[in-house]
């Protein structure tokens, strides 16, 4: 800053002081929230306590008995299938668009795929509810099974009546909905491998195949992974379009057929008609753990797209 | 003097962008084992030359070629002609050194791998070989697998020579290949260049003029997308038949 | 077969597999917006735009009563978000250039974007609706300007980095106060891409449904009252979707039709600015 800059009068430092407030804000929400978060999940914390209540399996209201393991065990797993299906085709999609599309192409399916992530999430569960769903329990979900039922082991994972409304469904509308995400960061980081280098692949003689997977991929794999942990923490916390379908079960699901639910999606269903202070305590010790998990991977994918930005920067 | 020819340029138009004409009418021989040199003002078009004998340009669309450059007797601007071969005879260094995020001998066994080498031990021959020719060596035996980034822009540039070395290309294309170098450094490689032309032929784009005058056999000033006058070195740089080349080579433009 | 075809054939093979990611990826915004196309404009009535909701079960009426309670709670969300964070990317992009407390809380600003809304939801609920023992509009305003802060915040910031520092000198050179070149002349050249950032912030809360389920809640009635709990188009179509009627899907459709086009029509203008402001 130039020193014109510090010389400094009443209403300016003033302005200042207001701004400076304005920012501080940012750290005066994470800490409140994290701050009312615990106060509000203690007395959950000490009936069950702080460990213990991340193990235990059940979940009833009636007996105001809680515990986590159902719900963070259903957030995990269709967050984990989702990133299953959505990563390997986001990477897809930004290979495509920025080494394979021709110029006209480039300019519009970037836009759509931009458009995607745009949708807001009640519209992908609401269409997930109506549309996909059936198609799930109709037509997909009967193949799965008769094609991979019978196998050992991963037949496990397609036992059950197939309803549509299960862990499977939810996992791939959750996926379709951070495919945009990855795909749009993913296309960032490709595009910052110089050009030059890809030229020098090319001069030698490498394919376009070879060249993405040699020194583009290679040359973006902070920035790609760092995309990827942020679609995880995406995943984590989205509610909307995971609530329609999940069909919001306190149970350990073994098949991808099983109802299940999320931490989003229990505190959803249930904050509003939680009738005792256990109960809405139990509801606040979820969205801690939500909200540690979540910062915790949106701060690790920061870390990870920053040490990127940096290292093409030199 | 009588030489062989290896690459031959006839009537080559260019166009960018469709209607950009960049190249006019360029006619010239590339002798085999030479070093050619293309010089003129920025913008006058030697780049984009350069970039016509591995057909680079194809990498980007709305490009269009006219006329012929021979090659072992095809025509390589031909839309038959196989781009991932033809780059992998004709091999090119840049202006700023590319060496790729992998170690440096991954680096220069990159080519070989492409071209189907899995043999360890011929791999390993062959990235020794080729670091020896590109005067390397010395420097990097004992840090063979570290990132190729450690080195230091002028190890990097002779790093990538090496790597277009090792698939043992006809030719070889230098974009001003020292431009981002130190004095040292770029006296390295203008050693370099002058050992190489006895194992492939060369063509160096600079807008160095004593460089070119230093390094090579031919040289060819370029001017406004046209070739203004080629012949030996010795003679452009002494007795130029053009006023515009006598101009440019003595200073009074560009 | 010789090593340039196997090379040539793997290429073809990998080429065509991020194609079909390419497709797969327009495939669903296909089917997700013609899906909701078909179906909203199927049930889009003149009476969802003005009646308000009939007692449930019964056919008829509309979404009035959610169509006002979205806008109040947006507009108010925006009131309170939008120079919240204008002025805080203020600081980070002027007083605090440069120093390591506007950097950390760039980087905190960039991780609150992306957490669970519904967590904001449970925090609005804590220090708004529990105390006051009733959910209210306010609160719900709260929760999506919470949401709203850190993204206008760090649009902001971006937009006046881009502001080349020359013209604040020259603003210094005619004896200005920073505060002075800063409204006067740097917001002024900011004052587009702020703008596009205001707008897509926007985008981004008038879809939240989470953060609104027990903060405003809803509400079967017409109502402006911002003290009291207020519907919104999204909680209802969360409602509607998941009962049994009918009509109530039909409703949640059209909602979701309205809500799309509005979010969609926001978003792409918001591009369109930026992309006219900042063309080269």
């Amino acid at each position: 800053m130039t020193t014109e800059a510090k010389k400094r009068n009443i209403p300016d430092l003033l302005f200042s002081l207001l701004t400076g407030l304005a920012s501080f804000t940012i750290i005066l929400l994470i800490l409140g929230i994290l701050a009312t978060l615990l106060t509000e999940s203690w007395p959950a914390i000490r009936k069950f306590g702080f460990f213990r209540f991340l193990f235990t399996v059940e979940w009833n209201p009636v007996k105001e008995v809680f515990g986590a393991a159902s719900t963070v065990y259903g957030t995990l797993l269709t967050t984990f299938f989702a990133l299953l299906f959505a990563i390997p085709t986001a990477i897809g999609i930004a290979i495509f668009v920025t080494e394979i599309a021709p110029n006209f192409l480039k300019g519009p399916i970037g836009a759509a795929i931009e458009l995607l992530a745009a949708i807001p999430s009640i519209i992908y569960g609401m269409w997930g509810l109506f549309t996909l769903a059936p198609i799930m329990s109709k037509y997909i979900e009967p193949a799965l099974q008769k094609w991979f039922g019978s196998l050992p082991v991963l037949g496990m994972l397609f036992r059950g009546t197939p309803l549509g409304i299960d862990l499977l469904t939810a996992s791939v509308i959750l996926a379709i909905m951070i495919i945009p995400f990855t795909a749009s960061i993913s296309r960032d980081s490709f595009n910052l491998t110089p050009s030059v280098v890809k030229e020098s692949a090319y001069a030698m003689g490498a394919t376009q195949w070879e060249v993405v997977k040699d020194v583009v991929l290679p040359y973006s794999k902070l920035g790609v992974f760092g995309g990827a942990v942020l679609s995880l923490g995406r995943a984590l916390g989205e509610t909307m379009a995971v609530a329609f379908v999940l069909g919001n079960n306190h149970r350990i699901a073994t098949s991808l057929f099983d109802a299940a639910s999320t931490i989003t999606v229990t505190l959803a269903n249930e904050f509003a008609e939680a009738d005792s202070d256990l109960y809405l305590s139990s509801l606040y010790y979820l969205a801690l753990v939500l909200f540690g998990l979540s910062f915790l991977a949106l701060a690790t994918a920061k870390l990870f797209l920053l040490r990127a930005e940096k290292k093409y920067s030199r | 003097m009588t030489q062989e020819i290896d690459l031959e340029v006839k009537g080559l138009q260019f166009y960018y962008n469709g209607d950009n004409h960049a190249l006019r009418d360029i006619t010239l021989p590339i002798y085999k084992n030479r070093v050619t040199a293309l010089i003129g003002p920025s913008g006058c078009g030697k780049t984009t030359l350069l970039r016509c004998f591995n057909r680079m340009h194809d990498l980007y669309p709305r490009h269009r070629y006219e006329g012929s450059i021979s090659f072992e007797g095809r025509n390589i601007l031909s839309d038959k002609e196989d781009l991932i071969r033809l780059r992998s005879r004709i091999g090119m260094v840049f202006q700023k050194p590319t060496p790729f995020p992998m170690s440096i001998a991954e680096n220069i066994a990159y080519g070989l791998r492409l071209k189907g080498i899995r043999n360890r031990t011929e791999l390993a021959g062959r990235i020794e070989q080729a670091l020896k020719h590109a005067a390397l060596w010395n420097e990097v035996r004992d840090k063979l697998n570290n990132s190729a980034y450690d080195l230091s822009g002028g190890q990097q540039q002779r790093l990538v020579i090496a790597r277009a070395l090792a698939v043992e290309p006809e030719v070889l294309l230098f974009d001003e290949p020292t431009s981002a170098l130190d004095p040292i450094s770029t006296g390295k490689i203008e050693e370099l260049v002058s050992v190489l032309k006895q194992d492939v032929t060369i063509i160096i784009v600079t807008h160095n003029m004593q460089q070119a005058a230093r390094v090579s056999d031919m040289t060819g000033f370029m001017y406004l997308g046209e070739l203004v006058e080629f012949g030996t070195t010795e003679k452009i740089f002494t007795a130029p038949d053009k006023k515009q080349t006598d101009d440019y080579i003595t200073g009074r433009f560009g | 077969m010789t090593r340039e075809q196997t090379r040539k054939i793997e290429n073809y093979i990998a080429l065509s597999l991020s194609g079909l990611a390419a497709l797969a990826g327009l495939f669903w915004l296909v089917f997700i917006l013609g899906d909701v196309l078909v179906h909203g404009l199927g049930a889009l009535t003149p009476d969802l735009f003005l009646k308000d909701a009939v007692p449930a079960g019964m056919t008829g009426g509309g979404l009035r009563h959610a169509f006002v309670g979205q806008l109040l709670v947006t507009l108010a969300a925006t009131l309170i978000g939008v120079p919240l964070g204008v002025l805080g990317g203020t600081f980070l992009a002027e007083y605090a250039r440069g120093t390591h407390f506007a950097r950390v809380i760039s980087i905190l600003a960039d991780i609150m974007v992306s957490v669970p809304s519904i967590v904001i939801g449970a925090f609005a609920y804590a220090i708004l609706v529990r105390p006051l023992h009733h959910f209210s509009g306010w609160a719900g305003a709260v929760a999506l300007a919470i949401i709203m802060i850190p993204v206008v915040l760090r649009t902001t910031e971006d937009m006046l980095t881009l502001v080349p520092w020359t013209i604040r000198e020259a603003a210094f050179a005619l004896g200005a106060p920073y505060y002075k070149v800063i409204i006067q002349v740097v917001y002024r050249g900011a004052a587009t891409g702020i703008l596009t950032g205001v707008i897509l912030s926007i985008a981004r809360v008038a879809g939240e449904t989470a953060p609104l389920l027990f903060t405003s809640f809803n509400n079967a009635f017409f109502s402006t009252d911002m003290n009291g709990p207020l519907a919104s188009l999204t909680v209802s179509i969360f409602q509607y979707a998941m009962g049994p009627y009918d009509d109530w899907h039909r409703q949640a459709w059209a909602a979701s039709f309205v809500i799309t086009l509005f979010i969609l029509g926001l978003t792409i203008a918001g591009r369109a600015l930026l992309k006219w402001r900042y063309k080269k």
